[in-house]
């Protein structure tokens, strides 16, 4: 079986296996993702009411207060925090984020061709994505 | 990115968990930002104190790290807390005011200095052309353009990382070529006074994004006005840096936008201005300096504050100490100069202010939404007079 592979660069060593929750829009971790149960709260976002919670978080990139990056580490210290990051591009408040928390994170994908609901495995040691199951299939 | 022998070895843990989550910090960032080698820096300023903008989160993450001896190898100031010992917390609820001394207690673990301004500059000037770490957008405007020092817009975490690692990733504004001017603005207009320059800022930052200006025409080039205008030009862009004397640069070239008296008075006109009477008027955003302590009291005179209103001048603690002559005058008024903090990064809703008079541009434009608070932009003098009774 052949798997869709994408390449992007490592900004935090890691790998694991995940469900795909897949974003067109930048995502503000400090004021738009629900401390206390890792819910996405930013009014107008098209996760609004999902929960970034041991999944592969795939969006453009962060926007925001710096404070955000700390809001990764308290998600991850409350088991709330997603398994992976895929960005787009990668910012400054969601690479210290991902850093202080240990997430494994990848950027420079073409993230259109993940689908929320996939199966993706992120090796975050070699900057791949793996699209191991489709929401279809 | 190029690291010595000893950065590997912090890079790799030798040197402990925090020093390590610190390098790393500093060595992505850097590869993002395609820099080639970490500089030492002088100081670094660390925003993202005040338990109110905070909250909880990072608490955890600084508790962490003074925990593994976490320790600022360089001068490393505080941005302001969220209230100020002698009269806000007495007014505030006990539970929030100890959240903010645990944070207050980890900084200091790690060798911060109790600061609490956004002003470090008025405690320690830095040196021209010295490297600093500073986040405060205020402050980093003003190194780069009045004082000549040369630092990036940091955040709240690499300001930190900077300060553990005494170290910064050599890029952006720490490149001369990044550092040169690329539109030129001509102000065809006198400002009059310092709400005016804030407001030139605010109209400025939306347009320029993060474009380095030469800004000519500026009738007064005093400290106090480009501070405001800096502070200002941060609050609405992602301008690091201003020129403001027409010497040693070559403008010939580049981008060229006038600025009229009409974008001015419609940038005031579009702050949400309230029209009624405020329950609060604040100076002090960014903090005051000891020349505008002095001023205010001198313009108070003899003269008492209404008791319908709250008069709040905020300072550095340090600056407070030294303006205490002028400070006693101004609270036998019935003023209050609070340190360590400012009317933005206090709970003024939970003291029942609703709407603030303030000479400052930059609290004008945030107030609404980060104190849910209607805001008055006037200059100090009409600040005095709105306050002062008779």
């Amino acid at each position: 079986m052949k798997y869709i592979t994408l390449k992007g660069r490592t900004i935090v060593q890691g790998c694991c296996k995940a469900e795909a929750l897949v974003s067109t829009m930048p995502i503000s971790f400090l004021g738009g993702v629900d401390p206390t149960n890792g819910k996405i709260i930013e009014k107008n976002h098209d996760l609004h009411g999902e929960c970034v919670k041991d999944k592969a978080l795939c969006f453009s990139h962060g926007h925001g207060s710096t404070v955000g990056s700390y809001m990764l580490y308290s998600l991850a210290k409350k088991n709330l925090a997603p398994k992976a990051i895929v960005n787009q591009t990668a910012d400054p408040v969601v690479v210290v984020g991902a850093i202080i928390a240990d997430i494994p994170m990848v950027d420079q994908v073409d993230i259109k061709r993940i689908k929320t609901g996939d199966i993706v495995e992120v090796d975050a040691y070699a900057g791949i994505i793996r699209i191991l199951k489709t929401r279809e299939s | 990115m190029y690291l010595t022998q000893e950065e590997e070895r912090i890079y790799d843990g030798e040197y402990g968990w925090a020093n390590q989550i610190c390098m790393k910090i500093l060595v992505r960032l850097g590869e993002l930002f395609n820099a080639t080698r970490l500089i030492p820096i002088s100081s670094a300023h660390v925003a993202g104190v005040s338990y109110k903008t905070l909250g909880d989160a990072p608490a955890e993450f600084l508790q962490a790290l003074a925990k593994a001896d976490g320790k600022a190898k360089v001068r490393a100031t505080l941005n302001p807390q969220s209230f100020d010992p002698e009269y806000l917390s007495r007014r505030l609820p006990k539970g929030i005011c100890e959240k903010q001394l645990n944070i207050l207690k980890q900084f200091e673990k790690m060798g911060f200095t109790r600061s609490l301004t956004c002003t470090p500059y008025y405690l320690e000037k830095p040196k021209r052309d010295s490297h600093l770490a500073w986040a405060e957008s205020s402050a980093v405007v003003y190194a780069n353009s009045v004082l000549g020092a040369w630092t990036n817009r940091e955040g709240g975490p690499s300001a930190l990382a900077a300060a553990i690692i005494g170290k910064t990733p050599d890029y952006g504004m720490h490149r001369a070529e990044n550092r040169q001017p690329n539109i030129l603005v001509d102000v065809k207009t006198s400002l009059r006074n310092e709400s005016e320059f804030g407001a030139l800022g605010i109209y400025l930052g939306k347009i320029l994004e993060d474009k380095i200006p030469v800004i000519q025409g500026l009738n007064d080039v005093s400290e106090v006005k480009l501070k405001q205008l800096g502070a200002a030009l941060a609050t609405t862009g992602m301008v690091n840096m201003f020129y403001y004397k027409n010497t040693n640069i070559k403008a010939n070239g580049i981008e060229k936008i006038n600025v009229e008296a009409e974008d001015i008075k419609r940038t005031i006109e579009n702050l949400p201005t309230a029209s009624t009477e405020p329950d609060l008027v604040f100076v002090g955003c960014p903090h005051c300096s000891l020349n505008e302590i002095k001023q205010i009291a001198n313009l108070i005179g003899n003269k008492k504050i209404r008791d319908d209103v709250e008069f709040w001048v905020c300072t550095s603690r340090y600056i407070k100490k030294k303006a205490r002559k002028h400070v006693e005058k101004i609270e036998e008024s019935g003023g209050h100069v609070l340190a360590d903090t400012c009317a933005v990064v206090t709970w003024t809703d939970k003291l029942g202010i609703k709407i603030i008079m303030t000479n400052s541009a930059k609290t004008a434009y945030y107030a609404p939404t980060l104190n849910k608070a209607k805001t008055i932009l006037a200059p100090l003098k009409k600040c005095l007079k709105t306050v002062l009774k008779g």
